[in-house]
């Protein structure tokens, strides 16, 4: 049992020194810039200049205060998002249901800062692990049956979604409904609880610090733990996993429930730092997105990289649409088009011999 | 008046469960063949914006009928492509289709109304006007042909898969790709054909959506009932005739849900929307065969 670990071992490290040309790295970045030419090719139907497009999305996202602030408050719940996909998928458990721990989390948090009159670090405190609890609440279902029922997470992860978000409606439209508001959401969370930006004055917010330590952990975990080496060899050979005697489903349930908790988290952060409410149709598909910068992150570094270039997307596109007539929605083509062409890359059997030869 | 009520009820209820119809049993039919459909979300929205589109260019809202069919075609064969072909990972990319699907319909949608106005396409007609005192009897004539047009494929595709040879065959992909490759059967072809019928099946919904109910398009129209046919096949168990009755009761909760409110029942209508969610959870846990088709969602390799 030793032998095998100590052989797994090894061969996962010359797999991480071989990270070269023919690395998956490459092919997420080149899919990225194909795509990025693809907007700029539809922007050009839509009969705007590409070059503007171009200028008007990434000034849109980073000149200025507020536009940075924005993005910044985006990329938070990005990379965390893309985290909440990233650790589980590793261990093979597909979490499509990012989205609707997230919404839950923040309904949590809400519940917590509304009614709690307490110092604010206190508050604060209770407020996100009443996130991170709700979150891995939403997850416990799905894995639940998972385990015990051998149903697929991704089914019952998507199912957990959409009862997530109607119990949100509810609670944004019933019993935390802002009484003094037409629409269904929550009262705003007091200045007081509202997590501060950090250094103070200058709108970076707190969250960003939060989601790049744990970013930064979370490389740490995967790449230099024993923890990080079983989840692997769980993901990708699950009976191997168990002939080398690791406890398959510890570790499963370990990184699912870590996942979710981020997911959750992100919530939480993205209430207290951002939107101060809970409301019909306050987030934006925080959840889902994260599935493809998880995918083409690939490792939680890559993440943070991935979840940034989506913020200044989705912030800039409004900027963008304003700017230069082409509709914001092509971001959405944006957030999906790198995916297929990564997939499809990897899967081919070009890049199979072109990684082989570049080593 | 209660009698009413309860044929006006009905024919809300089979007006949201026709689009659900058409794309569970698109879900179905690639399960069975060991696909898992997850881009009949995407595939959902092109249809519906194709349909629109044709109905209103055309004036005929069976030309809209035909464009979906055409985009679905489309749609299935590039997940084909992806999916059975090279393959890639299923869950992955349908999830990544059903993104560029937004954005390419949305975007298509915005580019032909710049003026900002509404395409109205002229909506498919059921035999028999609606409004007017509907009897429990006239409700067969109150919904649009294409709800016909699903029940009438749940019947052909349950008595295609569970009565006949070939259907043996295709579900022999969904339970082991590698049995039915080594009884000497194509799988590459089966499941191409699977995800085309899949794409289809899904556009339809999609058009089912627009020309049978919202006559006009907007972005993300859909707003997820891909995924709730999804769920009903699950509810379902897989099988055509399940699937129907979890598409009638997804679609009864949302017909429900306002009606109850607007009745005074002092529920929120949003815990009548969570309803089907919860169900098929319990039921997955309280009965525990959940376990589908044995291989939908894992590719196999070509050579």
């Amino acid at each position: 049992m030793l032998r095998n670990s100590i052989a797994l071992k090894n061969a996962f490290i010359t797999k991480i020194l071989r990270t070269g040309w023919g690395s998956s790295a490459t092919l997420a970045v080149l899919s990225m810039i194909v795509s990025l030419l693809a907007l700029c090719l539809c922007s050009y139907f839509a009969g705007a200049s590409p070059l503007q497009v171009m200028v008007a999305l990434f000034e849109g996202a980073l000149r200025g205060r507020y536009a940075l602030t924005t993005t910044l408050s985006e990329w938070v719940a990005m990379t965390l998002c893309g985290l909440a996909v990233l650790i589980p998928y590793r261990a093979g458990f597909f979490n499509v249901g990012g989205q609707g721990q997230l919404e839950v989390g923040a309904v949590a948090a809400a519940a917590v800062a509304l009614s709690l009159n307490a110092p604010r670090p206190l508050v604060i405190m209770l407020a996100l692990a009443a996130a991170v609890a709700a979150g891995l609440l939403a997850v416990s279902v799905p894995l639940i049956l998972r385990l015990r029922r051998g149903a697929s997470e991704v089914t019952t992860t998507i199912m957990m979604n959409f009862a997530c978000i109607q119990f949100m409606y509810a609670m944004v439209t019933g019993p935390l409904k802002d009484a003094r508001s037409w629409y269904g959401t929550t009262p705003p969370v007091p200045q007081a609880y509202q997590l501060p930006s950090f250094p103070p004055g200058s709108g970076i917010p707190a969250g960003m610090w939060v989601a790049a330590l744990i970013a930064l952990a979370a490389a740490w975990l995967m790449n230099s733990t024993v923890f990080g080496l079983y989840l692997r060899a769980v993901g990708s050979n699950r009976p191997a996993a168990v002939a080398a005697g690791i406890p398959v489903n510890r570790v499963l349930t370990g990184a699912v429930l870590m996942g979710a908790a981020l997911a959750g988290l992100a919530g939480g952060l993205q209430l207290l730092g951002y939107t101060f409410r809970v409301a019909e149709g306050w987030s934006k598909s925080w959840g889902l997105v994260g599935i493809p910068i998880a995918l083409l992150g690939g490792n939680p570094l890559g993440v943070l990289v991935v979840g940034f270039l989506f913020a200044i997307l989705e912030t800039g596109a409004r900027s963008m649409q304003a700017l230069t007539g082409a509709p914001a929605a092509l971001i959405y083509l944006f957030q999906g088009l790198p995916v297929i062409i990564y997939l499809g890359l990897r899967a081919s059997a070009w890049y199979s011999r072109w990684s082989q030869a570049a080593g | 008046m209660e009698g009413q009520w309860w044929a006006e009820f009905l024919s809300a209820v089979l007006r949201a469960a026709t689009p659900l119809v058409f794309c569970a049993l698109g879900v179905l039919v690639c399960e069975r063949a060991g696909i898992l459909n997850i881009g009949v979300e995407g595939s959902m929205l092109l249809g519906a914006l194709a349909a629109v589109l044709a109905a209103v260019y055309s004036g005929n809202p069976w030309m809209g009928v035909v464009a979906a069919l055409g985009v679905g075609m489309l749609g299935g064969m590039i997940l084909a492509l992806l999916t059975v072909y090279l393959p890639a990972d299923q869950v992955a990319t349908g999830i990544a289709f059903n993104l560029v699907c937004l954005g390419v319909t949305s975007f298509v949608y915005k580019l032909l109304v710049l003026g900002g106005v509404q395409l109205m396409a002229p909506a498919l007609r059921a035999v028999r006007a609606p409004g007017g005192p509907v009897s429990l009897l006239d409700l067969a004539t109150a919904v649009t042909p294409l709800t016909w047009i699903a029940l009438l494929l749940v019947v052909l595709i349950w008595i295609f898969l569970f009565r006949t040879g070939p259907g043996l065959l295709w579900r022999s992909m969904g339970e082991s790709a590698r049995a039915a490759h080594a009884a000497g059967l194509d799988v590459h072809k089966v499941r191409t054909v699977a995800a085309v019928v899949g794409g289809l099946l899904s556009a339809l919904g999609g058009a089912a959506l627009t020309l049978g109910w919202v006559p006009t398009f907007t972005d993300n129209m859909t707003m997820g009932r891909g995924f709730i046919a999804l769920a009903a096949v699950y509810f379902g168990r897989w099988h055509p005739g399940l699937a129907l009755l979890a598409c009638l009761l997804f679609g009864a909760g949302e017909a429900l849900a306002f009606r109850a409110q607007a009745l005074g029942a002092g529920l929120n209508p949003y815990y009548y929307l969570m309803l089907p969610y919860v169900v098929t959870l319990v039921a997955v846990g309280a009965t525990g065969r959940a376990i589908g088709p044995r291989d939908a969602g894992k590719p196999y390799p070509r050579g």
